[in-house]
């Protein structure tokens, strides 16, 4: 109860926060700016006190489930946003950004009962290695697809040669480019950071019997592909001066983030070695098991 | 007493503003001779392409007059006082007050909402205060100016507004597709004025890697370092093209000089790189069709008048609302001024009646030393009462002659029925 709580608590500063975003395409005001930083701030602070709440007192480590995933990603995007809007004031970044912050905390509001990740692997170091990275990874992807998006809408309004809307004031192409371009690029070694380490991972608890590199488990298949896939858009964006430039660089975040939008499904609802939905009552039953032999000391 | 005399676009003739403007190296000097001449008024002076105004005000109500302003800047230049003062306003007090406050927030220039002038209005008010010839009154005064141009620009949209051509294709296009222009290639086509003022906005981003290309290598020389950029021949014009991020092209010729199958030629060259293009020509130096190109952003005159005219209304819808914050400002400033004006006075009247009220009551008191506390508490509330009573006829006739301005005939008078002192 006090976990939902927590997160209605700095979902609802950031709801705040975005509908302040709409506003500024209605009217113009003097103090919103600093309004909008404030809130923004309580939100990310309650958020962190949330996120170190269930890291001391949840058993296992951070980013053990994947509601901690979720939260962690939505943390870290949200960061960012309150970074860009202290230095980028005119910019309504956070149309774009906020959205995707509120959804990502949806998802862990809503998939909070879906099985957490294995804990032995979990608490090892190269456990977190594992995850922190894979986070980051999808943080990249995320913030490559609101540059995207925003790319995409900018493109269209230069064409149709609109001026600038009321409020509505977005970085300009040659910015967004570049972040689309940079965040693929962070994605991909975050990512090859993540699959790195769960293949070190795998090899130290590797068991008689067990495959070494599971390529039957959906989410690590998805994960390598998209990694592949990540390779080769960074490489031929790298070879080919016009995979880099204009739309196409959107077009290759867009597809990153279909990727990532897949792994992130399968992990949910299906079985994988990363938890998931269907083991959820198997895992509530060897919880209980588990609990019992503690108690009996 | 706050006063302004000057000249404007409004009023006068370029001709006639470019002799009696200042330059940065003229201000110093002329405040410096300002201040021989009228010793006890403080200056400032402001010297732009759209005006010339000092604002003076002194403490002792001894601000030149019309005339004597109209003297001083004809010696200054060596022109006749009888030829410039028709072309000279003044506005005092209020007046004074309101019209900087406009002045400061731009919505007094050519270019309603045009954000030079207030850098402008600074660095005059900088400079009056390096000379040392500013006091209380215009540090007060300035620093309410600066404060309400600075709330006109959060609370409208009045400058985000351009209105003129160069200044809305840079400011609302180009700055939407490029992040910085200093690291930009940019191709003049053609010459003219149109380029010339596009090419300045430009230059004031950052742009420095000019290319001029004229059909006469020759006027593309005379050119180059007068935009401070490099020319090049005319049968370079594709080369150039390849290399592009922005092109300015006036050349008016009776054709397009670049058709959609010469642009996808060069199309390969450019990898991709976005490309925006300025096409003032009248007819259009571009085929229209090579803006649905993609990276290719093509403007013509006919695209950013339709923006400027958007523009233009919407200055129109912000005016009122901007105006109505200079009448705040400036009723603030003037009740705050007249307070300290009329303060002291009220002050000195209290003190004035309190001593004499405190001594009598003291001295009673002592004759009287066998009162119980009551009966002294009684006492000193009706003298506190009777001075109470006494007072607040002549503080509201302040109050109320205030109201209408400072009422200095009327502060005098107290001062002197009252002997009143500091």
């Amino acid at each position: 109860m006090l976990s939902r709580v927590g997160i209605i608590c700095f979902a609802a500063s950031y709801a705040i926060v975005l509908a302040m975003e709409v506003s500024r395409l209605v009217f113009r005001s003097g103090i919103r700016g600093a309004i909008m930083i404030a809130w923004a701030g309580a939100g990310l602070f309650a958020h962190t006190v949330y996120l170190y709440y269930r890291a001391v007192n949840t058993t296992g480590v951070p980013l053990s489930s994947w509601q901690d995933w979720c939260l962690a990603a939505a943390w870290a995007l949200m960061a960012v946003y309150l970074y860009l809007l202290f230095f980028h004031p005119q910019t309504s970044i956070g149309l774009f950004l906020l959205p995707i912050v509120l959804g990502l905390i949806a998802t862990a509001a809503f998939f909070a009962g879906v099985t957490p990740f294995p804990r032995e692997p979990a608490s090892k170091v190269w456990g977190v290695i594992h995850g922190a990275s894979l986070v980051a990874a999808a943080v990249s992807m995320l913030l490559g697809l609101a540059a995207g998006l925003m790319y995409l809408w900018q493109t269209r309004r230069l064409k149709q040669k609109r001026p600038l809307g009321q409020g509505l004031r977005l970085p300009s192409l040659e910015w967004l480019q570049r972040t689309n371009h940079r965040a693929i690029i962070i994605a991909l070694i975050m990512l090859g950071i993540g699959v790195l380490g769960g293949m070190i991972l795998n090899s130290i608890d590797h068991r008689p019997g067990q495959d070494r590199l599971p390529l039957s488990d959906p989410l690590v298949l998805s994960t390598i592909i998209m990694f592949f896939w990540l390779s080769a858009a960074v490489v031929v964006s790298l070879a080919y001066k016009p995979a880099r430039q204009g739309r196409k660089v959107v077009y290759l975040t867009l597809i990153s983030f279909v990727f990532l939008a897949a792994a992130l499904v399968m992990g949910l609802s299906l079985d994988t070695r990363h938890g998931g939905r269907r083991n959820i009552e198997k895992s509530n039953v060897q919880e209980r098991e588990r609990q019992e032999k503690l108690e009996k000391g | 007493m706050l006063q302004v005399v000057g000249c404007s676009h409004h009023n006068t003739a370029i001709e006639l503003r470019e002799k009696l403007a200042f330059s940065p190296a003229q201000t110093p000097d002329a405040l410096d001779r300002w201040r021989r001449v009228f010793p006890r008024t403080e200056a400032v002076l402001l010297s732009t392409c759209n005006r010339v105004e000092i604002y003076s005000a002194s403490e002792a109500d001894v601000e030149p007059s019309l005339e004597q302003a109209a003297s001083f800047l004809a010696d200054f230049h060596g022109l006749d006082a009888k030829l410039i003062i028709q072309h000279l306003y003044l506005h005092s007090d209020e007046a004074a007050v309101r019209h900087l406050f406009t002045v400061a927030s731009s919505l007094d220039s050519m270019v309603v909402g045009e954000p030079q002038i207030l850098g402008q209005v600074k660095e005059a008010y900088q400079t009056a205060m390096l000379q040392e010839n500013t006091g209380p009154l215009l540090h007060s005064v300035f620093q309410a100016a600066l404060h309400a141009a600075r709330r006109v620009a959060s609370e409208t949209a009045i400058h985000q507004r351009r209105v003129s051509i160069p200044s809305v294709a840079v400011a609302d296009f180009g700055r939407q597709i490029f992040e910085r222009f200093d690291d930009k290639h940019v191709v003049v086509i053609g010459a003219g004025e149109m380029a010339a003022e596009t090419l300045r906005y430009l230059r004031e981003e950052g742009a420095h890697q000019i290319t001029i290309i004229n059909r006469s290598f020759q006027r593309a020389s005379e050119l180059a370092p007068h935009w401070h950029g490099r020319a090049i021949a005319w049968d370079q014009l594709h080369e150039a093209l390849a290399t592009a991020d922005l092109i300015v092209s006036t050349t008016g010729a009776g054709e397009p000089i670049v058709r959609l199958a010469d642009f996808q030629r060069i199309e390969r060259a450019r990898f991709g790189r976005p490309l925006f293009i300025l096409d003032l020509g009248v007819p259009r130096d571009f085929d229209p069709a090579i803006g649905a190109r993609p990276d290719v952003y093509l403007y013509s005159i006919d695209d950013l008048q339709e923006a400027c005219l958007r523009n233009k209304a919407l200055r129109d819808k912000e005016f009122p609302h901007a105006m109505r914050i200079i009448d705040q400002e400036t009723a603030l400033f003037m009740t705050e001024w007249r307070h300290r004006a009329v303060a002291p006075v009220i002050e000195q009247l209290r003190r004035g009646w309190r001593k004499p009220m405190e001594d009598e009551l003291k001295r009673l008191l002592n004759k009287l030393p066998n009162l119980d506390d009551r009966a002294r508490d009684e006492i000193r509330q009706s003298f506190d009462r009777l001075v109470n009573k006494l007072l607040p006829p002549p503080l509201e006739s302040l109050r109320d002659e205030s109201s209408r301005g400072v009422p200095r005939a009327l502060i005098e008078a107290l001062a002197k029925l009252f002997k009143l002192k500091d």
